[in-house]
C-alpha cells in the first residue's frame, strides 16, 4: 500500500519560493484555457477535451486519496454520480433555487464523504477498496431501482433554468464556453490540492498515511485531517459529475457505476498516483488514445485494459514517474 | 418456505464456488483477483459452446480444464511475476484482464443473451413440501457440498493442504519455512479459477449468458469473502450461505431493498470487524 503512495522527498515548508512558480505556472495555463476556444476552430474537438477535462477531474479525485491517505477506492463514482444527481433532481424537482440546488450538489457528497471518512480511513488494503466498492454500488443500485427519482434505468433529462448565478446558463452547455469553465476548475484544483500537500494540515494527513501510531505518538490528531482529505476528494468527484451533468442536461445510473470508479483509477495510475498531476494526465493520454482508437471502439475495454497491464508492468510509477526519472537523468549527465 | 430456503442454498452454493476461488488466490497471492468473474463468465461461455451441440458434460470437462489453464498461466505470467509489487497495483492488473476477457467475449460470441440448456439427466422436477423443485437446482446444491467438503478434506488431512492453509495464514513465513510457495501457488490458483469455469458452466442454466454475467455475481461473492473473513475458508462457506438467503429472502420480503442488503451487511461488518468474522488479514 505504501509503496503506491510514497512521497520521495517530504515537501519543505510552503513559501513564496515554493508557491511562487506554482502560481506563475497557473496563471499561464488559466490564460492558455481562456484563448483556447479562439486558438481551436472546430467545435468538435473543444466537445473531447471538454469530455477530458471531466474525466482528469475524477482521475485527479481518486488519485489524491491514494497520495494524501494511502487509501486506494473502488466507489469514487459515488460522489460523481451524487454530484450530478443531486442538480438533476433538485432542478427537475424545482425544490430550490438553481444556486442553491448548486450548491447543495456540492455540499453533500463533501459531507457524505467526510462522515464515511471518519470511519473508512482506519481501514486499510484490499478491505478499503471493498468497503468503498460497496458504497459505490449501493448508491447505483438506488439510481438504478428508484424510478421515481430519476427514472432509473433509464436515466433522466433536465433543463437548465434561462439564468444561473446571473449568466445565460445555456452558455454551460455549449463547448466553446464549457471548456474554459471546466479547465480553470481544472487548474485552480490542481493548484488548491499543491497548496493543500504543503499546508499543515496536508502534512498531518500524509503521516498519519505513512504512520498513524506515530503521528498520535507525537501528539496530532488522526481522525480529522484524513476525513478533510476524503471530503476534498469527493468535493472534486462531485464537481466533475455537476459540470457533466450540467453540459449534458442528462443524468443516468450509469455515473454511480464501479466501471467509472476503475477506468478513474486506471487514469490515475497510468498517470501517476503518486504525482499530484499524474492523474488528469493519464486522463488526457487514455482520452487521446480513445480517439485514435475510435475506429477499433468494439475492442475499446480490451485496448484499456492491455494499457493498463502494460504500463503497470513496464512503468510502475505512470507516465509522470518515468518523465521525472528521465528528466532527472538528462540533468545528471549533461 | 423450504422451496425459498432451498433457492437461498442454491444461490450461497454458487456464490461459495466463487468466493472459495478467490480465498484461495488471495490466501496464496495476496490478490484480489477482478478478473475471476471474467473467468466465471469465459467458463459459461466455453461450456454453452459444447452444450449448444449436445455435450453437456463434455463442456462442463472442458470448461473446467480450460479455466484451470487460464489460472496457471495467469500466476506464472502475472502474479509471480508481480510479486515484489504493491498489492493494489496487482488489483488492478486484474482489472484489466477483466477488460480484455469481456471484450474478447463479446468479440466472439456477440452481445446477444443466449439460454444455456439443462442436461437431459437433470430435466424435470421433484416435489418437495408439496412443491415441485427443479431437479438441476438439487444437483447445484449437490456440487456445491461435494467442493466443499472435498475441499476442506484436502486442505485438512493432505500435507499440501496443510502448507495451503499456512500459506493463508502467512505466505511469507511459510517460504521461510521452506515451503515453495510458488509451485504451491500454481496449483491453488489454477484450482481456484478451475472452479470458477465449474461455476460458470453449473449457473449457466440458471443464468442467462451475456459478456457483463460475471459482474453482479463477482461482487457478491466480494462480499461473501470481506464478511467471512479474507483468508478464511470456512468464513467463506458460511458468509455464502448467509448472503444466498438475504438475496433471496431480501427479494421476497424487502423488495425494495433486497440488492441493498448484501452491501448495508458488508459495511456493517468491516466497521465493526475490519477483518470480517473469521480473518486475521486485512
Amino acid at each position: 500500500m505504501s509503496a503506491l503512495a510514497q512521497n520521495e522527498i517530504a515537501a519543505p515548508r510552503s513559501d513564496l519560493r515554493r508557491t511562487g512558480p506554482l502560481l506563475a505556472i497557473a496563471v499561464v495555463a488559466l490564460a492558455l484555457g481562456a484563448a483556447a476556444p479562439w486558438l481551436v476552430p472546430s467545435q468538435l474537438t473543444l466537445s473531447l477535451a471538454t469530455q477530458a477535462i471531466f474525466d482528469a477531474l475524477l482521475a485527479t479525485s481518486v488519485g489524491f486519496l491514494v497520495l494524501q491517505n494511502g487509501r486506494v477506492s473502488f466507489g469514487q463514482a459515488a460522489f460523481f454520480g451524487l454530484g450530478g444527481y443531486a442538480f438533476g433532481v433538485l432542478l427537475a424537482r424545482g425544490l430550490m433555487a438553481p444556486e442553491l440546488a448548486f450548491l447543495t450538489a456540492l455540499a453533500l457528497p463533501t459531507l457524505i464523504a467526510f462522515l464515511l471518512g471518519l470511519v473508512f480511513a482506519r481501514i486499510a488494503g484490499v478491505a478499503h477498496a471493498m468497503l468503498t466498492l460497496a458504497v459505490g454500488q449501493a448508491f447505483y443500485e438506488i439510481a438504478f431501482r428508484w424510478r421515481e427519482l430519476a427514472k432509473g434505468d433509464d436515466g433522466m433529462s433536465f433543463n437548465l433554468p434561462s439564468r444561473i448565478f446571473g449568466l445565460d446558463s445555456s452558455l454551460l452547455q455549449d463547448p466553446s464556453v464549457m471548456v474554459v469553465v471546466a479547465w480553470s476548475i481544472l487548474v485552480l484544483a490542481l493548484l488548491g490540492l499543491a497548496l493543500f500537500a504543503n499546508s499543515r494540515m496536508g502534512q498531518i494527513a500524509a503521516a498519519v498515511r505513512d504512520n498513524a501510531e506515530r503521528a498520535r505518538f507525537i501528539g496530532h490528531d488522526t481522525t480529522i485531517p484524513p476525513a478533510i482529505v476524503y471530503a476534498i476528494s469527493a468535493l472534486l468527484a462531485a464537481i466533475a459529475g455537476l459540470l457533466q451533468a450540467t453540459y449534458n442536461g442528462y443524468i443516468a445510473p450509469q455515473m454511480f457505476h464501479w466501471s467509472l470508479s476503475g477506468s478513474a483509477l486506471i487514469m490515475a495510475v497510468v498517470g501517476g498516483a503518486q504525482f499530484i498531476l499524474g492523474p488528469a494526465i493519464g486522463a488526457v493520454c487514455f482520452f487521446i488514445l480513445k480517439d485514435f482508437a475510435g475506429r477499433f471502439a468494439e475492442y475499446w475495454p480490451a485496448i484499456v485494459g492491455s494499457v493498463l497491464v502494460v504500463v503497470t508492468l513496464v512503468m510502475p510509477q505512470g507516465i509522470v514517474g518515468l518523465l521525472k526519472a528521465g528528466w532527472l537523468r538528462m540533468r545528471r549527465q549533461p | 418456505m423450504t422451496i425459498q430456503l432451498l433457492n437461498g442454498i442454491v444461490y450461497g452454493g454458487l456464490l461459495y464456488l466463487l468466493a472459495v476461488g478467490l480465498v484461495l488466490i488471495f490466501g496464496l497471492r495476496e490478490v484480489v483477483n477482478f478478473a475471476h468473474g471474467a473467468l466465471f463468465m469465459l467458463g459459461s461461455y466455453i461450456g454453452f459452446t459444447l452444450a449448444a451441440a449436445g455435450h453437456w458434460w463434455l463442456g462442463l470437462l472442458v470448461s473446467v480444464v480450460a479455466m484451470a489453464a487460464v489460472g496457471c498461466l495467469l500466476d506464472v505470467l502475472v502474479f509471480r511475476s508481480l510479486r515484489k509489487h504493491d498489492h493494489i497495483v496487482t488489483v488492478l492488473i486484474t482489472f484489466g484482464l477483466l477488460l480484455i476477457l469481456e471484450t474478447v467475449v463479446t468479440v466472439t460470441w456477440g452481445k446477444a443473451y443466449l439460454s444455456y440448456p439443462v442436461p437431459k439427466l437433470l430435466d424435470g422436477t421433484v416435489t418437495i413440501a408439496g412443491s415441485p423443485f427443479p431437479i438441476y437446482r438439487l444437483f447445484i446444491i449437490a456440487v456445491s457440498l461435494l467442493v466443499a467438503g472435498g475441499l476442506a478434506a484436502w486442505l485438512r488431512f493432505t500435507r499440501m493442504g496443510l502448507y495451503v492453509r499456512a500459506a493463508s495464514t502467512n505466505p511469507h513465513v511459510t517460504s521461510l519455512q521452506g515451503i515453495d510457495v510458488d509451485r504451491l501457488s500454481l496449483v491453488v490458483v489454477g484450482l481456484g479459477t478451475a472452479l470458477a469455469g465449474l461455476s460458470g458452466v453449473v449457473a449457466g442454466p440458471l443464468l442467462t449468458l451475456s459478456p457483463t454475467m460475471g459482474n453482479y455475481i463477482l461482487i457478491d461473492s466480494f462480499i461473501v469473502v470481506v464478511i467471512g473473513g479474507l483468508g478464511s475458508f470456512a468464513g467463506a462457506f458460511f458468509a455464502a450461505l448467509l448472503i444466498g438467503q438475504i438475496h433471496n429472502l431480501g427479494a421476497i420480503y424487502l423488495p425494495w431493498a433486497a440488492t441493498m442488503l448484501p452491501f448495508l451487511l458488508m459495511i456493517g461488518i468491516l466497521i465493526w470487524r475490519p477483518t470480517g468474522f473469521a480473518g486475521s488479514r486485512t
